[in-house]
């Protein structure tokens, strides 16, 4: 292999003495430090505009071989939910008190999640992201804060919402669990339109 | 500090899932299809498998294009998407920018395709390269852009396999020169070389289109 005995790398006419190869490097530099050189010059300008947009197209040209290729059957997605089943990390455990003191139940941190999850998933209008319990959520009785975020739809109004979506949370938990829950911290993440994606 | 709010429930905790049942099911999965990146992820993070498996649907395939390429193989292409895919499940606790999931998966998948060209490399030095697979979309209804995109994919795949990767490795996978060298076994200065080349015989393709 010869490398550098490329046209690639031998000055092109119209780059005013660069080459290809530095006018990428410099590229790949961030344009940084400023070499006035090559910035001064219209005809590395021009190949500098044709190498970003070159570098713009490269994800594209591959997402584009990738939709034309049957998609990923959800037999593979099973086989690797299955793997991965197998290693979910359940968090602490939050105490449930039972009339028989010799019994101890617990629910997992990440079971106590999905019901967070849940309560906001089916509100409607809203996606939840995030759920955090801050707080020792292994001791009884001690309060612990809410840390959520969550995508809502477009129209829906925010305050109102995101009300709902405190009241539907508390209820679910109350419900399920005995965390005495005391703020419950929502950030709005995400505005989406109707049944579709915000950005695909 | 007491619970003001909410009614209790005298039922017990049905196992499994609590909530509204199999509905829930259904509108839970319809949200995550068009949830963003960043939002999935979230979830993934915090132990939400149905999210992760639909991260996995969503740049599983890019992923393999790209490592099929980076390996001229469909078969380890496979493999190798699966395992980062794992890793990438258990490392999610170190992603710090949730929206930036998809480049931190093409990472993952670069440095396992890497491993596997190493352990290659150990064993022999004749480049297992498959020739590209004939494109079998069909011509019709064919529109400029994807005349440009299915013309300079076959101009990447024209390329040499050291060039292809070089090009791949630096514009999908992000990767520095030197990182590039060391992935590749070869002198930073070969893979200036290898990349200006890919990107002089790709620009030629992309230019004829203007």
């Amino acid at each position: 292999m010869t490398p550098d005995r490329s046209a690639a790398s031998a000055p092109e006419p119209g780059l005013d003495g660069h080459t290809l190869a530095e006018l990428g490097e410099y590229l790949d530099r961030g344009r940084t430090p400023f070499d006035p050189s090559i910035e001064g010059s219209a005809g590395c300008r021009l190949a500098l505009a044709n190498l970003s947009r070159l570098a713009g197209l490269s994800t594209g040209l591959l997402s584009r071989q990738a939709e034309s290729e049957p998609a990923r059957d959800e037999l593979w997605i099973a086989g690797l939910l299955e793997i991965i089943r197998a290693e979910i990390v359940s968090g602490r455990d939050v105490p449930v008190a039972h009339p028989d003191p010799a019994l101890r139940l617990t629910l997992t941190e990440a079971a106590v999640r999905g019901i967070v999850r849940r309560a906001g998933d089916t509100l409607g209008g809203v996606v939840m992201g995030r759920c955090r319990l801050d707080g020792d959520v292994d001791e009884p009785g001690a309060v612990i804060r809410l840390d959520l975020s969550c995508a809502i739809e477009y129209g829906l109004p925010i305050g109102a919402t995101v009300e709902r979506l405190r009241h539907r949370v508390r209820a679910e938990l109350a419900r399920h669990t005995e965390l005495v829950v005391g703020a419950v911290d929502v950030a709005v993440d995400d505005v989406h339109p109707r049944g579709g994606a915000a950005d695909v | 500090m007491f619970r003001a709010d909410g009614d209790r429930h005298s039922e017990g905790l049905s196992p499994g899932s609590p909530g509204p049942g199999r509905e829930a099911d259904i509108i839970e999965h319809d949200a995550l299809l068009t949830a963003d990146d960043a939002l999935l992820a979230a979830r993934a993070v915090d132990g939400d498998v149905q999210a992760f498996a639909q991260l996995a649907r969503r740049h599983g395939p890019l992923m393999r294009v790209y490592a099929s390429r980076l390996l001229g193989s469909d078969g380890e292409a496979d493999d190798v998407v699966q395992e980062s895919f794992l890793i990438g499940w258990r490392r999610l606790a170190d992603l710090d920018r949730p929206e930036h999931v998809r480049a931190w998966l093409m990472r993952i998948v670069s440095s396992k395709a890497i491993d596997r060209m190493r352990v290659r490399r150990s064993h022999d030095d004749i480049d297992d390269w498959d020739p590209p697979a004939p494109d079998a979309s069909s011509p019709d209804r064919i529109v400029e852009t994807r005349l440009q995109f299915d013309a300079m994919w076959l101009a990447l795949n024209r390329l040499p396999p050291e060039q292809q990767r070089c090009w791949l490795l630096r514009e999908i996978g992000g990767y520095r020169y030197q990182e590039i060298a060391e992935a590749l076994g070869l002198p930073v200065s070969t893979v200036r070389g290898l990349l200006a080349r890919a990107r002089q015989s790709l620009l030629r393709e992309m230019e004829a289109w203007r």
